[in-house]
This record gives structure tokens, C-alpha cells and sequence, in this order.
């Protein structure tokens, strides 16, 4: 406890160095502008983002990224509650008791209910974060390859188990991406696989570049179908916070306690990121909330819910990408993604490596939500105002940024025209419904996943039965194969409702 | 449901499928040295490409024969979203159009970026950037020319002070007479 503590501090130390902080706020301002902005999603801003990174230190590297994935689960939330334009999937639920608010001329109460949300829950996951990294990544030194290979069955899993319109085209989408991990010459065997003597996918296709691609490309593709639109903003000049007193809050301790939890816990799951925290939350607080009968009418409780989970999913989800190298969401996998172009591989070993860049990143997430708020109750006038920049020059520079992303790689066109057929790939699957998010972690989690599960078999005689035998990987294994299967009990318990209702 | 409907419908599964049996087929013809005892370079690529068939086959029996019940089994996220948003009526923007379709717009928008990729090793980063950006904002609707000059002109510049004078990275300088332009730009801004 005492290293954590002193180690946390010398983070904060490398968080208040001049540049690192300069760093921190642009990340911040630039994650409040993606998250007003509804044609920019937190994840593509993450991504845009990354190729300004190539040329910094690690820390600041990380710092920058972290901010911007912090600030991206706050901002939306004013865009809904004033003008009823969610900047994020994850925003919704504020729509149906924070602009009923707004309506009732309680803006500013809503809006200082958000802060509070955002300040509150991501504080306190942020503090579970540093107290469960390093335990969990004692733990995970213990394992061998049978349960690396459980965990990444359970976190592909969940990710196909909670994505997407339907659970097949999760699964393909999913397939899509750990095929595209195979591209390239074969660690063990030096075979090419997939390469149609094409140089440069010798060396694999980088999962930047399909990110980019499908992630941001693809959007814009999709938005330019659908024709660039800019909100009409009205009243700008009226909007102001006011924060809840100490004796409001305290009324409302339980909703904070258990929006706080849903989103850690959420956080934790891969694939599931700050949007089902926020679903999940505002739908327990429906269900168990003191005032359930009069959620969606405009309470504190409806804010209080989804934006406390929200936030404190991003405590949750840096948890095992730190401790296992996984990335549970779209923005981890970006913040992995610098994480690896750095030299750093985060896993169980990253304490005894590099744990000053760990806890520099945690220290950037309390920094960042302190920032996050002030920046918050006095700017949010100037921020809001980005929703009249139009629409269509924010995605001419999104592509611009893309390619440069896919060309500041590894220098080639190649690369760049990858990212454009990940671009179409990205628009295909939005417009024919197939998941994005299975598809990145699958290229992502692909190799690991492969090399966990040929190294079992080497060394356990093909027999594929260990994955079921050993204590930690087996119950794993059990668990992921019940999250698989949950789908499918879920539909056949609604349709035996439907078939028993009168 | 019609047939060359239900046909259309399982098209985005016959594609994959098609193109995993292909790769199937590219996998079983990998060249390596066989170890005995030992699971080669194509077992996890066939068995993903297996499993990718087999998902797609099922899904396009399913829609064949009317049966897409089962096919449409729903992620938890979307049902959890589902649910929550079905309870509200407040789900989506009041007065918010109905989504547009622009289909030449996407065409128009795909082949100016493939355009672009294609031509910026010769026309170099500046030139064909700032073409592109004029062009794609104009196709997206944008028409205060003053704006799209100075955006594409002025955004351009930026990128390349940007990325080759702050980050390093070396952006494409184009062919003779293009490069000239972007050679010029760089010793004003100082880029060696």
C-alpha cells in the first residue's frame, strides 16, 4: 500500500512536469470538443488523436490519450440536457431527465447534477483502479498460457456476447478480425499466410491501420451518405452551472454508489465500454431507485446514474489493459495501441518495467477529472459553441487525419490505401450492421490469442481438454462459454414470454 | 417475404462466405515444414475460416427458409439500449429528419479519397491535400468558397508545418514540377 501510495505520487509528479500538464489540458479540451460534437465519437477522436503522438515521449504520449478518453464520457452530456442533441451513444439516457429539466428552466441544476456525476464517479473508480492494478497483476504473474488463452476467450466473448444487432453478425465481424491477425509471416513455422506476395503484409497488417480505418474512415463515409448537418444552437448565452450543496448530494449517496459501481464493473468487461455503463445504470436506478416510478420526469437521479457510470467505466476499463494487456473498449485499445508503439507492452510484467509510465496514467486520471470539471463550469459556454462549426469540415480534416495516421506508421501508401479499404470495410459493417468493436479487438487480441493457444498445445500434447482441467482457466472458460451462450437463453426466455402473454 | 428479397438479405452473409471458402483454400495450400505432433500454421486460420462458414451458412439457411428468428438473436448491449431507449419516447432528437440517403454523395466521397491516395505521390502532400479538401467539403454541401479556400489552404499548411517539422514525419513531396511547390513551402517554414 505504501509503494502504491509513494509510487502514485512520483505520477503525479511526472503528471505536473509543465509540458505533461500542458499536454493533459489539450487532451482534455480536445476529448470535451469530440464529445460535443455529434459527428465525432469518442473513439475516432482517441484515434485522430494517436498520430500526434509519434513524436512524443511515452508519458506524455499516454497522458494525452487518457485525457481525452476521460473527457469524452463528459461533455456530450451538456449537448443533451441543453439542446437535445446527444454527443455520444452514451449521452441518451441524459436526454430523458436532463433536458426534461432544462425544460422545467433547471439547466444549470442539471448541468452542475453532470459535473458532480463526472466528478464523483470517476474520482472513485479512479481511486479502485490504483488499488486493484497491482494485486491483479500479482495474480495474473501466476499464470501460464492456458489461462492467458481463457481470459482472451472470455473477453472475445463477452465482446461478440454484448455488441452488435445480432450475435451472428458479432460473431462474424469478430471472425473478420482474428483473420486479419493471421496476415503475415508465422511466428513459429516463418510461413506466410495470407500475404499474395505483397511485400509489405509480410510484416502483418497493423491494427492501427484497420482502426483508423473502420473506426474513423468508415464513419465519415457513413455520415457523408447520410448529408452533413449542423445543430441550430438557441440561448447559448443564458447557460451557466450550478452545483448541488454537500446536503443535496448526500440524498442522493446510494444512486452515486451504485452508478459508481455499475460503471467500474462494466468497465471491467471487455467490450462493454461507457455506453452499456450508462444504459446499465440508468436501468438499475429504473428498477431499484428510491424514486424509480419517476425516472424519465425529469430527477436528479436520472442524471446522476448514467454519467457517475459513465465516467467511473474508465477507472474500470484501464484496469485490464494495464494488468493484462487487454483492452476492454475501442479507446483502450487506442491507448494499447500507443502503449505498443512505444516499446511498452502492458501486462502483468509492466509493474516491474515501467511502473513509473502506470502510474503517471493513473495520475492522469485524477488530475484529468479535476481538470475535466473546472474546465467544465467555466468554459462550457466557449465549448458548446463548436456544435454551429460545421459538419462537414470537421470530417474533411477527420479523413485528413486518418490517412496521416496510416501513413505516419510506417511511412508507406500502402498503409494508406489498407486504412481506405478498412474505411469502406468500417462503412460496409455500419450500414449492413455488423459490429465494429469485435472486428478491432479480434485484430487486436488475434496474435496474442493465437500464440496462447499453439504454445498450450505444444505443450500439452494437442490435448485441448487443459483449457477445462486447470483451476483458473477452467471456471474461466465455463464463464466465457455461459456469456456466449446468454444471448441465445435471453431470446428464448422473451419469446416463451411473448408465446405465454394473453 | 418475397424470394429476391429474402435473396438480397442474405447477400452480406454469402459474401463472407464465399470469400472464407476461398481463403479456406488459400490456408491448405500454406508451405511449411510439417513437425509431427505438432498443430501447423494453418490450424488457427482454418479454424477461424471454419467457424466464419459455418456462421454464415446458418445465417443464410435461416433467411432462406423464413426461419430468421434464430438468426436474429440480439447482442445484450443492443437490447439493454433497446429496452431503456423503448421506455422513453425521448430516444431520439424531437423533429430529427429521417436518416437521408445520399448514395453518389458516398460514391462521389470514396472516389475522391481513393483519388487522393493515388495521386499524392505525385501531385506531393500539399497540392493534393489542399485539392482534397476543397473538394470534399464541396461535395459535402459546404458553399461559402471564401471559407473552403482559406480552410483547405490554411489547414493544409498547418498539417505540413505539423508533421514534418514537429513530429518528423516525412509526408510525400511529389514529382517534378509539383515538387517545387511543396520544396518551396518547406524552406520557408524551415523544414530540411
Amino acid at each position: 500500500m505504501e509503494g502504491t501510495l509513494h509510487n502514485l505520487l512520483i505520477g503525479f509528479g511526472h503528471v505536473f512536469e509543465p509540458l505533461n500538464l500542458l499536454v493533459l489540458l489539450v487532451g482534455i479540451i480536445l476529448g470535451l470538443l469530440v464529445a460535443v460534437l455529434p459527428g465525432l465519437t469518442l473513439v475516432m477522436g482517441v484515434v485522430l488523436a494517436l498520430p500526434f503522438t509519434y513524436g512524443m515521449h511515452v508519458i506524455p504520449a499516454i497522458i494525452l490519450l487518457t485525457a481525452m478518453y476521460v473527457s469524452g464520457t463528459y461533455a456530450g452530456a451538456w449537448t443533451s440536457i441543453l439542446f437535445r442533441v446527444p454527443g455520444e451513444p452514451m449521452d441518451v439516457p441524459l436526454l430523458w431527465d436532463g433536458y426534461t429539466m432544462a425544460r422545467r428552466g433547471e439547466a444549470a441544476n442539471a448541468l452542475g447534477w453532470t459535473l458532480m456525476s463526472a466528478l464523483g464517479g470517476g474520482l472513485v473508480a479512479a481511486v479502485v483502479m490504483v488499488l486493484l492494478a497491482q494485486p491483479i497483476a500479482k495474480i495474473a504473474l501466476t499464470f501460464s498460457t492456458p489461462e492467458y488463452f481463457a481470459i482472451l476467450f472470455f473477453g472475445l466473448a463477452s465482446v461478440v456476447s454484448l455488441g452488435g444487432a445480432t450475435l451472428v453478425n458479432a460473431l462474424i465481424s469478430l471472425f473478420a478480425g482474428l483473420l486479419i491477425a493471421t496476415v503475415g509471416v508465422d511466428d513459429t513455422y516463418g510461413t506466410h499466410r495470407f500475404t499474395f506476395n505483397v511485400p509489405l503484409l509480410s510484416d502483418g497488417i497493423d491494427y492501427l491501420v484497420v482502426m483508423v480505418g473502420a473506426y474513423g474512415l468508415g464513419e465519415v463515409f457513413l455520415r457523408l451518405e447520410q448529408g452533413f448537418k449542423s445543430a441550430p444552437l438557441q440561448a447559448i448565452d443564458q447557460i451557466k452551472t450550478r452545483l448541488p450543496r454537500l446536503r443535496e448530494m448526500l440524498a442522493f449517496k446510494g444512486t452515486f454508489l451504485r452508478g459508481t459501481l455499475t460503471g467500474i464493473i462494466v468497465g471491467l468487461v471487455p467490450g462493454a465500454g461507457a455506453t452499456v455503463a450508462s444504459f446499465l445504470s440508468y436501468g438499475i436506478e429504473s428498477q431499484y431507485g428510491k424514486r424509480r416510478q419517476q425516472m424519465g420526469s425529469g430527477i436528479p437521479e436520472g442524471i446522476i446514474a448514467p454519467q457517475t457510470a459513465a465516467t467511473s467505466s474508465v477507472g474500470g476499463a484501464i484496469i485490464p489493459l494495464v494488468t493484462l494487456g487487454i483492452p476492454g473498449s475501442g479507446a483502450t485499445a487506442i491507448i494499447l495501441g500507443a502503449f505498443l508503439l512505444h516499446g511498452l507492452q502492458p501486462g502483468p510484467q509492466v509493474f516491474a518495467t515501467s511502473s513509473n509510465i502506470v502510474y503517471a496514467m493513473f495520475a492522469s486520471v485524477f488530475v484529468g477529472i479535476i481538470v475535466m470539471c473546472v474546465i467544465g463550469y467555466f468554459a462550457i459556454k466557449v465549448l458548446v459553441r463548436v456544435l454551429d462549426f460545421p459538419e462537414v469540415i470537421v470530417s474533411a480534416y477527420v479523413v485528413m487525419m486518418c490517412i496521416l495516421g496510416a501513413f505516419a506508421a510506417r511511412h508507406n501508401v500502402i498503409d494508406v490505401w489498407l486504412m481506405v479499404i478498412f474505411g469502406i470495410l468500417g462503412y460496409l459493417f455500419e450500414r449492413f450492421k455488423f459490429p465494429i468493436t469485435p472486428l478491432v479487438l479480434g485484430v487486436i487480441l488475434g496474435p496474442l490469442a493465437e500464440s496462447s493457444f499453439m504454445t498450450t498445445m505444444i505443450s500439452h500434447d494437442n490435448d485441448w481438454t487443459i483449457f477445462f482441467t486447470r483451476p483458473v482457466s477452467g471456471p474461466l472458460m465455463v464463464v466465457a462459454i455461459i456469456t456466449l451462450v446468454y444471448p441465445v437463453l435471453r431470446h428464448l426466455r422473451h419469446k416463451s414470454k411473448i408465446r405465454k402473454a394473453p | 417475404m418475397a424470394g429476391g428479397a429474402r435473396f438480397s438479405r442474405t447477400l452480406p452473409y454469402v459474401v463472407p462466405g464465399v470469400a472464407a471458402g476461398y481463403l479456406y483454400y488459400v490456408a491448405s495450400n500454406f508451405q511449411f515444414n510439417e513437425r509431427p505432433g505438432t498443430l501447423g500454421p494453418d490450424f488457427w486460420p482454418e479454424a477461424i475460416l471454419a467457424l466464419m462458414i459455418v456462421t454464415c451458412l446458418f445465417k443464410i439457411v435461416a433467411e432462406l427458409a423464413a426461419r430468421n428468428d434464430a438468426a436474429e438473436i440480439g447482442g445484450v448491449l443492443e437490447e439493454i439500449i433497446e429496452e431503456s431507449a423503448g421506455e422513453h419516447s425521448a430516444g431520439s432528437p424531437p423533429g430529427a429528419p429521417l436518416v437521408e440517403s445520399h448514395p453518389y454523395l458516398l460514391i462521389a466521397g470514396m472516389a475522391l479519397t481513393a483519388g487522393y491516395v493515388m495521386f499524392i505521390q505525385s501531385l506531393g502532400f500539399f497540392i493534393a491535400t489542399v485539392l482534397y479538401l476543397a473538394l470534399f467539403i464541396v461535395l459535402g454541401g459546404y458553399r461559402r468558397w471564401g471559407v473552403v479556400a482559406a480552410v483547405s489552404v490554411a489547414g493544409t499548411l498547418l498539417l505540413l508545418f505539423f508533421f514534418m517539422k514537429v513530429v518528423y514525419v516525412s509526408l510525400p513531396i511529389g514529382q517534378v514540377p509539383f515538387a517545387a511547390v511543396t520544396l518551396f513551402l518547406m524552406q520557408v517554414m524551415g523544414i530540411r
